[in-house]
């Protein structure tokens, strides 16, 4: 491993965000410290409820922290202003949600290089040829959304977030709405991008399959980490998951060292 | 379900003002222009009532009562013999016979002009001390020729006070005249400038033939109005009719609602155009709440509500909209009547004092509002009803587009026969139902392109989107495919504009059509090198013959007309304008086409018509007209069928027949054409006939370019409130936009979230939804400048006559419209716009 590649690409400390006030305070996140690898696939698990969507939240400068800091890619987000923000959203990351994707009135490909349109930066035709054969819509790309099948469509999404070169891509429940051949498509997808292009990328799951397909599984319970698992399989996510509810009525930091790496 | 309805407002506030604003503008024009013509009407029967309070009058009989309000002569110019006023007095039971003499008179006011408002007449009125109408309220009655009476607005508005002494333009000289008194008539007088002389002086200058316009006659005591007529019907000579006053009020009161009529029509057009703007608003908003609550309604329907229930939930919330709009919209009419009246006020024209809001216009207003609203929302009220419970709770809620091709197919028969009604009326321009085709074509023409503008949106926005496109990427795309995604959508809200923009592109049309036409035949039609004009209408007669006696005048023309009976051998005779002009005007000052006959030597026994007039009464070269006036009927042959543009009036004779029919005091002269003597300049002859005419104050002389000017300035006016009316239209045009953007801006909010999540600036965000607002306004006011234009440019074939001779196309401000329709959008975007830039991202994505 070279040092460029130790250094996280996206890392929070002391990460705190509380809705609402006094007794009816809910404290989202309660003092996260976390690091997401350069060139590698971090899955964030967690029960409903548990702060794993505020915290993408958070890295990708969506939404406000309370305290604490956050970097990405050498930035430091928090503190950012609205344009900063935009900026930085617009050339540094890539996004996936669950569902409402695409902007509808466009093509699939104008979809595609919409971040780069926005930037006002020249398409790189051949990292586009390459994103899009490996997404696998090369006969798709005059469609508009509505002409294509939900798994198509988070395709779309997925070239979408990686023309752009982003330091890293957020997931959120990336394939949330889909079957499981669809995901397996995406996901499988998601991977080869670490692996081949050197992509970094953060998703939010709480299917352990789609975990399953992440260099590294990150728990979160009631705003905290509460453990990790490296090379995870459905079955280990699961396991863990499950020693994770106990964990919630016992100390959390005994079980981090159980399931803990 | 009601309280789901009422709450469903409560919860999308904004988006229901919006349509109660459009409601309420458009009930504000129809409650405005009932309230309106209540209160003018209000004002003119009050004026009937104070000008005609006799019980009984006498009068010359006639087939078409005149009007008593402006105090004219009988049109015949036939009158009441005055000798009958002492034969009635005497009658039993005659408190007061009262003669009715009244004339044309110029007051100059304190600060040296002539008294007068824009269109209320100024007269002289004889006084009559035992007149129980008049009611003498400071000074006392003019007595002796030299005193005169004002009526208290009329001293009012000529800022004089009782014991000045002015100027006045009377039968035809100017003479000096002291206020001695101010008397009142018992009611406002809508800003008509009323003057009241002394007996001698209505005697000698008012009635010189001895004759009175009518005889008032006031009941003593006991004495019911029947009995009177009875009793002085056997005086009265043939030719002459008594009749009860309140008959005689009926008839003038019947009289002025029906000129007031048009004005009513006019208005309630505009009013139904607001209308009919302010649905497409209301309809647009409820198709776009209800798409975006498909989930919420869907969740009803699979809790149990019936598609009835849905559908009357929806249209409770239309119905509150409109009842609160058309409540809105009441109070701002009567805004818009105050305002007009203090308009109305400054320029002299006294309405009454309260504003009438009686239950007829308030139920009106309310009922139209209120259906209106109800049936606008009815359509997505039923889809919204219809929708499978199932379909509408999935996720992404696709609502398949219908398709255009029967609205397509619609639009395209109902502009067919717009059009084949156009050619109807252009191929048979003289024809009496021309008018009704192309009214009728015009507008199935303006229904059917509205029809069919969903179908162009898309190519034309694609167009007009292209430079945006092209230059502002990827903004311009982006927004081009916001106004494309529903064309139906944008139809109807660019179609506010589009009606708007139709009427103001074919008023400009007409304006500038009309300007030119008058100014060529200006041009064209008079050789003269100065025309004398009076404010009045009527130059007073002294300063005619002042004029034609200058020696710098070549020839000075004066135009003389009168109304007089005309009819073919013994019919009923018609009341008709006859021009008398000296020998030689004809070819000389005034130049005529002759379509038959010969115009040379027009002499006596002899008239000339218009062809348009011998058209439409079957004249023709070898007929006889009889032509009667005070100086007994002449049977005229008629020698020539002309056409002409300069001269407003059918038939044409020599002043010296004129003069037979009718003694020269009783004639008006309202133009001298006046060409200079050899060696004199045109400003020399201006200077001197200026300086002839100076006393008379209201009259003035211009050279042939400041006539033409002064005739465009005329069309100017009207044009004026022409586009006030449709800056209304407009008003209700850009809230459309408004509303349309702001909703469609809710309704793509995860859209919007999405967008800025991959990095769209708020800037950029902003400047789509300008863009957005601009394609719909420019498309709306393209589609309607080219109605409007090609519906107007019909007109020059059909209305030759009536003087719209060369169509001519003002691209200047067919421009300045196109650049006024950006600004709307940009101001209509505004608000959406900044709107949409404020939504937080992360709200954005996860809204519901």
């Amino acid at each position: 491993m070279t040092n460029e590649q130790r250094t996280p690409i996206a890392s929070a400390r002391g990460l705190v965000k509380t809705y609402g006030k006094g007794d009816t305070a809910v404290h989202a996140l309660a003092g996260v410290d976390v690091d997401f690898g350069r060139g590698q696939m971090t899955a964030i698990m967690g029960p409903s409820g548990s702060g794993k969507s505020t915290l993408m939240h958070c890295m990708a400068g969506l939404d406000r922290t309370d305290a604490g800091t956050v970097v990405v890619d050498g930035l430091e987000v928090s503190g950012m202003n609205e344009r900063k923000l935009t900026k930085l959203r617009r050339d540094r990351l890539g996004f996936i949600f669950q569902a409402f994707n695409l902007v509808p009135t466009l093509t699939a490909l104008e979809n595609i290089t919409l971040p780069l349109d926005i930037a006002r930066r020249p398409v790189d035709k051949a990292h586009l040829a390459e994103v899009v054969e490996a997404v696998g819509l090369a006969d798709r790309l005059s469609h508009k959304p509505s002409e294509l099948s939900g798994g198509q469509q988070q395709r779309v999404a997925c070239a979408r977030a990686l023309v752009s070169r982003p330091a890293v891509v957020f997931a959120d429940e990336p394939t949330g709405n889909l079957d499981s051949t669809s995901s397996a498509e995406v996901l499988g997808f998601l991977r080869r991008s670490v692996d081949e292009l050197g992509q970094s990328v953060v998703m939010v799951t709480h299917d352990p399959t789609a975990a399953s397909y992440a260099h590294r599984v990150l728990f979160l319970a009631d705003g905290r980490v509460v453990g990790e698992l490296a090379d995870p399989t459905p079955e280990s996510v699961l396991a863990a998951l499950a020693a994770l509810r106990p964990a919630r009525q016992g100390g959390s930091a005994l079980l981090a060292q159980t399931v803990g790496v | 379900m009601g309280r789901v309805a009422l709450r469903g407002i409560r919860a999308h506030l904004v988006r229901f003002l919006l349509s109660v604003l459009a409601v309420a503008l458009g009930v504000a024009f129809v409650a405005g222009t009932f309230a309106l013509r209540t209160m003018l009407s209000g004002t003119f029967d009050g004026i009937v009532d104070a000008a005609a309070p006799g019980d009984v009058y006498v009068r010359v009989q006639q087939a078409e009562g005149s009007s008593v309000v402006t105090g004219t002569a009988n049109a015949t110019g036939e009158s009441v013999p005055r000798d009958l006023v002492e034969e009635i007095a005497a009658v039993d039971g005659v408190a007061h016979a009262v003669p009715g003499v009244s004339g044309p008179i110029v007051l100059v006011g304190a600060d040296g002009t002539a008294v007068q408002s824009t269109q209320a007449p100024s007269f002289a009125l004889m006084y009559v001390p035992d007149d129980p109408s008049l009611d003498v309220v400071e000074g006392r009655g003019p007595q002796r020729p030299g005193e005169v009476a004002l009526e208290s607005a009329t001293l009012e508005s000529s800022g004089l006070a009782v014991g000045d002494t002015t100027d006045a333009v009377l039968g035809g000289e100017v003479t000096q005249v002291e206020v001695v008194g101010r008397v009142d008539l018992g009611g406002p007088m809508a800003g008509a400038t009323i003057v009241l002389v002394d007996a001698q002086t209505g005697q000698d200058v008012l009635a010189p033939e001895g004759g009175v316009n009518d005889i008032a006659v006031y009941a003593a005591d006991g004495t019911s109005v029947a009995q009177l007529v009875d009793r002085i019907s056997p005086l009265a000579p043939d030719g002459l009719e008594v009749v009860a006053g309140d008959a005689l009020r009926a008839e003038n009161k019947t009289e002025i609602a029906s000129q007031l009529g048009f004005i009513t029509t006019f208005l309630l057009v505009f009013a139904a155009i607001a209308l009919f703007v302010g649905a497409f608003i209301i309809s647009n908003t409820f198709a776009m709440s209800v798409r975006q609550r498909m989930r919420e309604l869907a969740l009803l329907r699979a809790v149990g509500a019936s598609p009835v229930q849905v559908f009357s939930s929806v249209l409770v919330q239309a119905a509150v909209v409109g009842l609160l709009g058309s409540a809105l919209g009441i109070a701002g009419g009567v805004g818009l009547v105050s305002a007009l009246r203090v308009g109305l006020g400054t320029v002299g024209m006294d309405l009454v004092g309260t504003i009438p809001l009686d239950v007829t216009t308030v139920v009106v207003s309310l009922v139209v509002g209120t259906v209106v609203s109800v049936l606008a929302a009815a359509l997505p009220a039923r889809r919204a009803a219809l929708v499978p419970p199932v379909e509408a709770m999935r996720d992404d809620v696709a609502t398949p587009e219908k398709s255009l091709r029967w609205r397509a197919l619609g639009g395209l028969v109902v502009t067919g026969a717009g059009v084949a009604s156009l050619v109807v009326a252009l191929l048979r321009p003289e024809a009496d139902s021309a008018e009704l085709w192309l009214g009728s074509g015009a507008a199935a023409v303006l229904v059917g392109v509205l029809m069919l503008s969903p179908v162009v949106a898309r190519s034309a926005v694609g167009v007009l989107a292209w430079p945006f496109v092209r230059l502002l990427r990827p903004v311009g795309r982006l927004a081009r495919g916001n106004v494309v995604r529903n064309p139906r959508r944008t139809a109807n809200t660019a179609g506010a504009l589009m009606i708007g923009m139709a009427l103001v592109g074919a008023v400009s049309v007409i304006a500038v059509t009309a300007q030119q036409s008058v100014a060529g035949v200006v041009e064209a039609q008079t050789n003269a090198d100065v025309v004398v004009r009076s404010a009045t209408q009527v130059i007073p007669a002294g300063a005619v013959d002042d004029v034609v006696a200058l020696p710098e005048a070549g020839r000075a023309d004066p135009i003389a007309f009168a109304p007089l009976g005309v009819a073919v051998g013994d019919a009923t005779p018609e009341v008709q304008y006859v021009i008398g002009l000296d020998s030689g005007t004809l070819g000389g000052s005034v130049e005529v086409d002759v379509v038959d006959g010969s115009l040379d030597g027009l002499g006596a026994g002899e008239v000339a018509v218009l062809e348009s007039a011998a058209e439409e009464h079957g004249w023709g070269v070898g007929d006889t007209l009889r032509v009667s006036g005070t100086g007994g009927p002449q049977d005229l042959a008629v020698t020539a069928v002309f056409t002409t543009n300069i001269l407003g009036s059918p038939l044409v004779v020599d002043r010296g027949v004129l003069d037979g029919l009718l003694p020269r005091e009783q004639q008006m002269v309202d133009t001298i054409l006046v060409s200079a003597a050899a060696g004199v300049s045109t400003a020399q002859l201006q200077d001197a006939v200026a300086e002839t005419v100076a006393p008379y104050i209201v009259v003035s002389v211009l050279t042939r370019e400041e006539f033409v000017s002064s005739l465009a300035d005329q069309v100017n006016q009207v044009l004026v409130i022409l586009y006030a009316l449709l800056g209304l239209s407009v008003v209700i045009a850009v809230l459309g936009i408004v509303n349309t953007l702001a909703l469609s801006v809710i309704e793509r909010t995860r859209e919007i979230g999405l967008l800025r999540a991959v990095g769209l600036g708020r800037l950029q965000l902003a400047g789509t939804v300008t863009i957005e607002s601009v394609l719909t306004a420019v498309f709306g006011t393209v589609l309607g400048l080219v109605v409007g234009v090609a519906l107007a440019s019909t007109l020059p074939t059909l209305f030759a006559d009536e003087g719209l001779s060369t169509l001519v196309i003002p691209w200047g401000s067919l421009a300045g419209m196109l650049v006024l329709a950006v600004v709307v959008g940009v101001l209509a975007a505004v608000w959406p716009g900044s709107r949409a830039a404020r939504m937080k991202v992360l709200d954005a994505v996860a809204y519901e």
